[in-house]
């Protein structure tokens, strides 16, 4: 039940929204925020990064006048400053606010711009943690755009948080996957930041942040080569934290994941529940949850006649792109009545991508390697398979 | 060696115009085979075609061609590497007109 | 003729915006040859031995006097003043520069053309007969029906990266000048017992390495059959088809492998599925097509200054009785254009011969021009009372040879003289061939004579269904030329039979002189054509013509 507020703690607030929300979906979560008396004055903290235009869109949509909080480090990419001052401006946003160190503290501390390269910590906390506390002092609840799939570190993030048994931070996102965002992105053609095309899924200052290998971690060039993880501006246990989280979970040594190919963009595989072979299928657990085949270029489609009903996935394997049984593969299984996800795993091309999707398969699976000679853009010119399709004419297809 | 080493050149087509180039002694790509390097040994081949395959921005297709040695420089010994020094034989066209 | 629409022209800008890009990706060296290679030869451009080459589709052989300028406009500006037609109704310009290749492809856009699918293991240009809707033999005008199989089979995305290439012809007369039984599928328009109209299914021929005449797949299939019929085929083909082996890759291997029957009851199986894509669409667009090929309107003149021409002018009764067919319209002819001047390329063509027979066709010919696989062109639709005119006019560009369908109409491949697989040269034996008939002024008294050379066993001058055909190869680093004999490439195709041993480049001419000189001794009458006479008689007496030392010496020993 609701607690008193005059009475009850940031806990039990945090207690209370947890629990009231957990069924919500992001949007649901955004929107009673806004009202909620447990949540009271808020504010959303966004750095116009590469995914931070979801939430700027939600406010947008349920109120303008929200404060967005904006820290310029002054150590931003001019890509940064510039798609901030067009997402602003197009989702008419009444109050954004841009945040900035204290000159004084700045020529105290970081005269001539260079302390990242000695202490990154000192300086995130200058340009960064002491800005935004300041500006948050105003605020009994800050949204932030932090999802469980960003890293180990975030593994467990609820909606809700406790921060210092002062302030609550609110993680609407928080079960997103980065489908979800890019879904979000593509059905409300939101404009993406330019550097996303570079190579750069997350983005920060320009000297703290590299691209990342396609099979990376897509936080794996945020301080690259250092330990740190987190920025200065989050608690634990009510202290601030500066420097790294404690990392609880052991890492284990894995080859880098292969890069999952959609329309949207270079994505992670969310598929968790592994692949058999197209033979095991018949020995396979009837109870299985989830099943996934994998089916060679040279296989017999018709071998799965009448048990497509209990698969989830195919994956056709494509051992070199000129190797093109795939695509009637796949064709095959569609008219056989396939309505699963169907996914070309190998050797497909950046210029096959029409020929892919066309043919009747969801997404590409490709090897790191291959994700980085031919990177997002490549795909990209040939991601509106739609168009330009004959068989879509011959077959009257809508 | 049991067998004596046929001499060889490296040739390839330029990236751009198409036309016939032949790989020099400084590492040039000349368009007449005469200028080009006459390897005499298989382990200067390698090392020479390793090198021109290593220049795909300049020219498409190398490999090793057998020539002699001739007057003026390197000679084709195959009638297929003759027409490539010389172009088509229905028309004047080709290196047959450049070299005149 | 077809009109691109929207679509059809979006399409093809498209495809030229991203051969631009791909081709700005090689130069500045962020695409690999390895990579560029296939994106390039989907668009027909090809690394030959001196320079580039583009090869441009005349979609079944048919196209207008713009068109037929602009091939003229890109010679003369992007290569060196002419263009070689090619066996399978393309054209090939065989100088382009890397850099150039965006701008032509887009010049051909503005006419509605492009070179996708002359090249790669997909299917290629559909080809049909040159005489198309202007025959008097024909059931069906087979074009729309190859117009909807380009489109069909333009990007199709199952098909782009095929075991190998794979070829599609199309006949709508029982004479078959499309040469349908060499190719992986060929499709006869057929009347059946009912009297509908429909196709007889014709797979697995081809030339090459293995030559086979293709076999009937499918008696009668309904026209609206068509797509999901050939869909099943190739789609089962793509599977089946062996890719360990590039020579075993052709679809006539795998029906050869696996057999007619299996393969059909595959094909069978699929098509059932297949049409369940189709749900009347195309046919839609079929009706769309259709008027587009409706017969021009035919203008009635007055013949007799032809027949007086005719009478009066022995060089031009030569032609006339030469190089014209029947046309289904009274008063009207077919002209073929000969590209065989003697000496000259066969298949080649000038800028200014080029614009001459966009002229005619403007003028004359209801704008219509077509590209015969025999390398030739063709004026489907002329008035007689024109023809004087037409041939004074061709005969000031060289090109009023009087000479197809005999010995010195010769198609030959570009041989070594350009292309980067050849073998041997096959220009300059065609080249002789026709010059030394010319001399000894007898090839109208062989008459009909079909003579194809080709530079390598690719098979690209067809020589197995030549009644004489010659095959260039390198025998230890020398030119080396082998006969064969009785091939046919009509609806009665043959394979020809390997006469024996080759002959050197300066043997053969000779030798080619001996055995139509030996056919001239043998045959029964004038009307009994060389090949009648080979199939009566068989080949021990033209091989006797072509080794006489050998049946000399057989004799000695004897």
């Amino acid at each position: 039940m609701l607690p008193d507020l005059t009475t009850a703690t940031v806990d039990d607030r945090v207690a209370y929204l947890n629990q009231r929300y957990k069924h919500h979906a992001a949007q649901a979560v955004l929107e009673r925020a806004l009202s909620d008396e447990a949540v009271g004055r808020i504010a959303l903290v966004s750095s116009f990064g590469a995914e931070s235009v979801v939430l700027l869109h939600m406010i947008s949509l349920y109120d303008r006048a929200t404060p967005v909080l904006f820290i310029d480090t002054q150590m931003l990419f001019e890509e940064t400053m510039a798609y901030q001052a067009d997402v602003a401006q197009q989702l008419g946003l009444t109050d954004v606010r841009t945040i900035r160190a204290r000159p004084e503290a700045v020529a105290a501390h970081d005269p001539e711009g260079l302390l990242h390269k000695t202490d990154t910590d000192a300086c995130c906390n200058l340009r960064k943690t002491e800005p935004l506390e300041r500006a948050l002092s105003n605020f009994d609840a800050w949204i932030t755009g932090r999802k469980r799939f960003q890293g180990q570190t975030r593994a467990a993030l609820d909606f809700f948080e406790n921060e210092g048994d002062f302030r609550i931070k609110v993680n609407p996102l928080a079960h997103w996957t980065p489908e979800d965002v890019q879904d979000y992105m593509i059905n409300n053609r939101l404009p993406r930041h330019p550097l996303i095309a570079k190579g750069y899924p997350s983005i920060g200052c320009a000297p703290c942040t590299s691209p990342v290998k396609p099979g990376e971690d897509p936080r794996a060039g945020r301080w690259r080569n250092q330990e740190k993880e987190e920025c200065g501006i989050h608690f634990i246990n009510g202290k601030v934290v500066r420097g790294p989280l404690p990392v609880e979970v052991e890492i284990e040594e894995e080859k880098p994941m292969n890069v999952i190919v959609t329309d949207q963009g270079f994505v992670n595989d969310d598929w968790a529940h592994g692949f058999i072979a197209a033979a095991d299928l018949e020995t396979s657990a009837a109870d299985a949850p989830a099943v996934a085949i994998d089916l060679a270029s040279d296989a017999d489609p018709t071998i799965l006649a009448g048990r497509l009903d209990g698969v989830d996935l195919i994956r056709v394997d494509f051992p070199s792109f000129s190797d093109g049984r795939g695509f009637t593969l796949a064709r095959r299984l569609r008219l056989m009545g396939f309505n699963g996800r169907l996914r070309a795993r190998g050797h497909v091309i950046a210029d096959q991508y029409t020929m892919v999707r066309r043919s009747g398969f969801d997404e590409v699976e490709i090897a790191p390697e291959l994700a980085k000679r031919q990177p997002w853009e490549q795909w990209q010119a040939r991601a509106a398979w739609q168009s330009h399709d004959y068989q879509n004419r011959l077959r009257g297809a809508v | 060696m049991s067998r004596r080493f046929t001499p060889k050149v490296v040739t390839a087509n330029d990236l751009i115009e198409g036309d016939a180039v032949w790989l020099s002694a400084d590492d040039r790509w000349v368009r007449q085979m005469c200028e080009a390097e006459l390897i005499e040994d298989a382990e200067r081949a390698e090392a020479r075609l390793k090198l021109a395959e290593g220049q795909g921005d300049i020219v498409v297709g190398a490999y090793l061609a057998d020539a002699q040695a001739g007057e003026n420089g390197p000679e084709p010994t195959h009638f297929r590497e003759t027409f490539r020094t010389r172009g088509p034989s229905n028309y004047a066209h080709g290196k047959q007109v450049e070299a005149a | 003729m077809y009109k691109y629409n929207d679509f059809d022209e979006a399409f093809v800008r498209e495809r030229v915006a991203q051969f631009s890009g791909q081709v700005a990706r090689r130069i500045d060296g962020s695409l690999s040859e390895d990579e560029f290679r296939p994106l390039r030869l989907m668009n027909g451009l090809y690394l030959q031995l001196h320079a580039y080459m583009l090869r441009v589709a005349v979609p079944y052989g048919t196209l207008n006097s713009r068109q037929m300028r602009q091939f003229a406009h890109i010679a003369d500006t992007y290569d060196k003043g002419y263009g070689h037609f090619t066996t399978r109704q393309n054209i090939q310009f065989n100088w382009p520069k890397l850099r150039d290749v965006p701008a032509i492809l887009s010049d051909l856009a503005d006419v509605e053309m492009h070179a996708i699918q002359t090249s790669g293991n997909t299917i290629r240009n559909v080809t049909s007969d040159h005489f198309a809707g202007a025959a008097a033999d024909e059931i069906e005008d087979p074009r729309p029906y190859a117009e909807l199989i380009r489109q069909w089979s333009t990007d199709h995305p199952e098909f782009q990266f095929l075991p190998r290439k794979f070829k599609v012809a199309i006949t709508g007369a029982p004479n078959d000048r499309a040469v349908v039984k060499a190719h992986d599928i060929g499709l006869r328009i057929v009347r059946n017992d009912a009297g509908q109209v429909g196709f007889e299914v014709i797979v697995g021929g081809g030339l090459g390495r293995t030559p086979m005449v293709g076999k009937v797949i499918r008696d009668f299939l309904p026209k609206e059959d068509l797509l999901p019929y050939l869909e099943a085929i190739v789609s089962v083909y793509n599977l089946l088809g062996r890719r360990d082996n590039k020579y075993k890759a052709r679809i006539k291997i795998t029906v050869h492998e696996n057999g007619i029957e299996t393969v059909r009851d595959l094909v069978e199986a699929e098509f059932i599925q297949r049409r369940e894509l189709f749900n009347g669409a195309d046919q839609a667009l079929l009706a769309e097509i259709e008027p587009a090929f409706a017969q021009p309107d035919y203008i009635t003149a007055d013949s007799q200054g032809f027949d007086d021409f005719y009478k009066a002018d022995p060089v031009f009764r030569s032609w006339v009785d030469t190089n014209l067919t029947e046309h289904r319209q009274p008063g009207y002819a077919i002209v073929t254009i000969s590209l065989k001047a003697h000496g000259a390329t066969p298949g080649d063509a000038t800028s200014e011969q080029m614009r001459v027979m966009a002229d005619l066709a403007q003028e004359f010919g209801h704008d219509e021009l077509r590209v015969s696989h025999e390398q030739n062109i063709v004026l489907p639709h002329v008035h007689k009372a024109h023809l004087p005119a037409i041939h004074a006019r061709l005969a000031a560009v060289g090109l009023a040879t009087a000479n197809v369908g005999l010995v010195s109409d010769i198609i030959a491949c570009p041989g070594m003289d350009y292309c980067a697989l050849a073998t041997a040269r096959s220009i300059p034996i065609a080249q002789q061939i026709a010059e030394r008939f010319d001399e000894l002024k007898l090839e109208h008294e062989v008459g009909p004579l079909k003579l194809k050379i080709s530079g390598c066993i690719n098979a690209c001058g067809h020589h197995h269904v030549g009644h004489i055909g010659i095959l260039g190869l390198d025998r230890a680093g020398v030119e080396n030329y082998q006969i064969t004999l009785g091939g046919d490439a009509t609806e009665n195709a043959a394979i020809g039979e390997r006469a024996g041993p080759g002959f050197s480049a300066d043997a053969i001419v000779p030798a080619i002189e001996r055995l139509v000189l030996a056919y001239l001794e043998l045959r029964e009458g004038p009307q009994e054509t060389f090949i009648d006479a080979y199939r009566r008689l068989g080949a021990e007496p033209f091989k006797a013509a072509l080794y006489p030392d050998e049946a000399g010496g057989r004799k000695h020993a004897a």
